[in-house]
């Protein structure tokens, strides 16, 4: 069966044959048609997310996977050969081998939200080179994910403020409350970011909260081991046939437990260490959320009235 | 029983003493307000010289010592006819472990005043084995005891006590025992979101209690006493959530948009046949199966109901802080046919309902906790609204107003849609009113042409 996409005709290259810089173009180019922001994709960069309609490119989340499939598309590797990962029957890693279509297992692409993030990624994986030199241009995952909240709070507001604008007076009264309310939380989430060691502790209470999950897991299995030890001793066949099943379903589990906490570890790890780049957005959403702070205090102001 | 009932008043001291050390030194469990709170039960339970019930809701598998360790101070641990005899599964407790092993841990479920108890099984033997763990009870009642069984006979695979499920076990003993009591229980870790083998350590438990004395007469049916049990742990249930930081309303819905471009592309033109490399990464196996048996017709439809189901599903989990990675839905499993969908890492089942099903678009709702999603029958907690975006609008700010007018038209004491507004907190969209965030649930989505919204009234 003929399908659309097989359809386009997309050259592939060698990511070893090509700067950091082209594959990033080539990203970019790649995710045009899922791209709902047109005017954030046309000025878009290594840094700008894909997901988000603020200051992300606006692909929606339905597109994930189309994203992921067309860097595949796009690049070859000599990273094709399967390996099965040492005690799993189901993992396996990719080592050197035939050159040929680059392919992202399942869970790596889980931290690649911007076309810099993604070749990063390529360089840990070893499809590509590492360039230090190109990697200092790279947010990181945690800063992506700080600054996208912030961005996000900023348009809440901003959006509070231009409905009441629009309000008659009787009306005013609880949106003041709100907006007073959305000041707040802005002005905190703007200290926070000012602050790297306060943000990478709430970010650890994420990577704790994961934690306490993995493990909560790998108390479980530890059960169902016990259980089976159990039914090996009394000899009950399809006792321990359904534990044996239990068993592989725990584990199926656990490894997706652990692309979570990759996740939270990295952003945990990532919030801590800021490079320019990284301070850089930091700095340019702090003076957007200050700024409508300010807007948003002057609209309490002027929604109050003044006493005789 | 007698023999059992001997040994385990002889040993209550020493198995206090053992909870103590597991529970509050190795693992490092606490229990707030917990002075108060044993003199509240306390109090309750002086006030009756006959059997109770204890009946409470089931997260974790050591939810019967904790309680028991909640209520009861050392001081007490001599009030014998006042300790619980539980019915913990034979199969997850009495085959445990090597020989050794297995032969202690039956030893201290006996010395616990246990009655095993097999679920599972509709076999003669099975069958049996509750009658007979059933009959015991009502001799343990009868003789003026208290038993502890937990309502819904399993841990809560959503987390949450589902008060409009009754299971008729608990009306069945009532009956046979007139004059006995309940003592209706909630308790919950304050980080438990939802079933797990064990709390997690360090975990601070919350829990409440109340009295319910259930006045068996002649109209008295199982079914009656165990819709108004479930009725009154539910209330418990709904106070531990209204002082807790989690939210209660956890629901999501997403909308797809059939005619969209984007959502064409990867099918057969006739839109008979998925992609299987694009399918396989957001499908897990099972569903792959499940579409590949589909009538051709039906293969587009179903998928994007696969897909709105774990979009809608991933909403919920985030505002129960479970929080599934981008492009992580092969960690959601979904069955369509029975309306849920279950998150694998966590086991949290979500209820599922397809509303706006036509051949333009299709739109689901998902719910964790809360409330019910409702069906045929019976109208759920959420409401929502689906409608196209004017042109020239953004999907997303449209979605964000059709919301709040929703919300305002829903309630009599929300005048308008200007006293409410959007704000985000944890990547989670939050309704403010009053200047404090709502615990509504609320869920918005668009695709192509559509926009969308729901949320929770309970």
């Amino acid at each position: 069966m003929a399908f659309k996409r097989k359809e386009a005709v997309v050259e592939a290259v060698d990511l070893n044959t090509i700067t950091p810089e082209d594959a990033e173009k080539r990203i970019i180019a790649g995710v045009k048609k899922y791209a709902t922001n047109e005017a954030n994709w046309t000025k878009a960069d290594g840094n700008t997310p894909y997901l988000g309609h603020i200051v992300g490119m606006g692909i929606e989340s339905a597109n994930l996977a189309d994203i992921t499939m067309s860097i595949e598309r796009q690049f070859l590797t000599r990273k094709t050969t399967r390996v099965p990962v040492q005690g799993s029957e189901t993992e396996f890693t990719l080592v050197d081998g035939e050159l040929g279509k680059l392919r992202i297992l399942e869970g790596q692409d889980s931290v690649m939200a911007t076309p810099g993030l993604t070749i990063k990624k390529l360089m840990e994986l070893g499809h590509m080179r590492a360039d230090a030199a190109y990697l200092e241009g790279v947010a990181s995952f945690a800063t992506i994910v700080s600054v996208g909240a912030g961005h996000r709070l900023n348009d809440a507001l901003r959006k509070t403020l231009a409905r009441l604008e629009k309000l008659a007076p009787a009306e005013r009264a609880e949106a003041k409350a709100n907006l007073q309310s959305l000041v707040q939380q802005t002005q905190d989430y703007e200290a926070l970011l000012a602050d790297a060691a306060a943000l990478a502790a709430s970010k650890q209470g994420d990577f704790q909260t994961d934690k306490a999950s993995f493990d909560s897991l790998d108390a479980e299995l530890r059960l169902i081991n016990e259980k089976l030890k159990g039914v090996t001793a009394t000899d009950d066949p399809s006792r321990a046939a359904s534990l044996r099943a239990e068993e592989a379903q725990v584990r199926t589990r656990i490894r997706m437990m652990r692309q979570k906490l990759v996740v939270s570890e990295e952003t945990a790890r990532g919030a801590e260490r800021r490079t320019k780049v990284d301070e850089a957005k930091f700095q340019e959403t702090r003076a957007v959320l200050a700024e409508s702070v300010k807007a948003g205090q002057q609209a309490m102001r002027a929604a109050t009235p003044v006493a005789c | 029983m007698r023999l059992q009932r001997c040994l385990a008043n002889a040993a209550a001291p020493f198995v206090h003493l053992f909870l103590w050390a597991a529970g509050e030194k190795r693992l490092g469990y606490a229990f707030k307000d917990v002075d108060a709170f044993r003199r509240q039960v306390w109090a309750l339970l002086d006030s009756h010289d006959g059997p109770f019930i204890w009946a409470a809701n089931h997260l974790t598998l050591w939810d019967s010592f904790l309680i028991y360790y909640a209520i009861f101070p050392f001081s007490k641990s001599l009030r014998w006819n006042r300790i619980p005899w539980s019915t913990p599964e034979y199969t997850n407790y009495y085959k445990l472990g090597n020989w050794l092993q297995c032969r202690l841990i039956r030893a201290f479920m006996y010395l616990c005043r246990c009655i095993p108890f097999l679920r599972g099984g509709d076999d003669e033997g099975s069958v049996r084995w509750r009658e007979k763990a059933f009959e015991k009870c009502i001799w343990l009642l009868e003789t003026g005891g208290t038993v502890f069984v937990f309502p819904e006979a399993t841990r809560a695979r959503n987390g949450w006590f589902e008060a409009h499920r009754p299971k008729d076990f608990l009306g069945r003993l009532a009956l046979r025992v007139p004059d006995v009591k309940f003592l209706c229980l909630y308790m919950r870790g304050e980080t438990q979101v939802g079933t797990t083998a064990y709390p997690a350590a360090g975990e601070t438990f919350r829990i409440y209690a109340e009295l319910w004395d259930p006045a068996i007469g002649p109209e008295s049916t199982p079914r009656s006493v165990a819709e108004e049990l479930f009725r009154r742990v539910g209330e418990l249930q709904e106070r531990w959530f209204a002082s807790s930081s989690m939210a209660k309303n956890c629901s999501g819905n997403d909308v797809v948009d059939l005619a969209s471009p984007l959502a064409r592309e990867h099918f057969s033109p006739d839109l008979a046949e998925a992609d299987p490399e694009w399918a396989e990464r957001l499908l897990t196996a099972k569903e792959a199966a499940y579409l590949g048996s589909r009538p051709p017709r039906e293969v587009y439809r179903t998928f994007w109901r696969f897909h709105a189901a774990k979009e809608a599903a991933s909403k919920a989990l985030a505002q129960a802080g479970v929080k599934v990675l981008p492009g992580g839905f092969s960690t959601i499993e979904v069955e369509l046919f029975q309306g849920k969908a279950r998150h694998l890492p966590s086991q949290l089942e979500l209820c599922l309902s397809f509303t706006d099903d036509d051949g333009d678009k299709l739109h689901c709702v998902a719910v964790l906790r809360g409330g019910a999603v409702g069906d045929g029958q019976t109208p759920g907690d959420v409401l929502w609204r689906v409608e196209a975006v004017p042109p020239g609008r953004s999907p997303s700010d449209f979605a964000r107003e059709l919301c709040l007018e929703l919300i305002a038209g829903s309630s009599d004491d929300i005048p308008s849609p200007a006293s409410l507004s959007f704000t985000e907190i944890d990547d989670i969209p939050r309704v403010v009113r009053q200047g404090k965030p709502q615990d509504w649930g609320v869920s918005i989505s668009h695709s192509g042409r559509f926009a969308a919204c729901s949320f929770m009234v309970t």
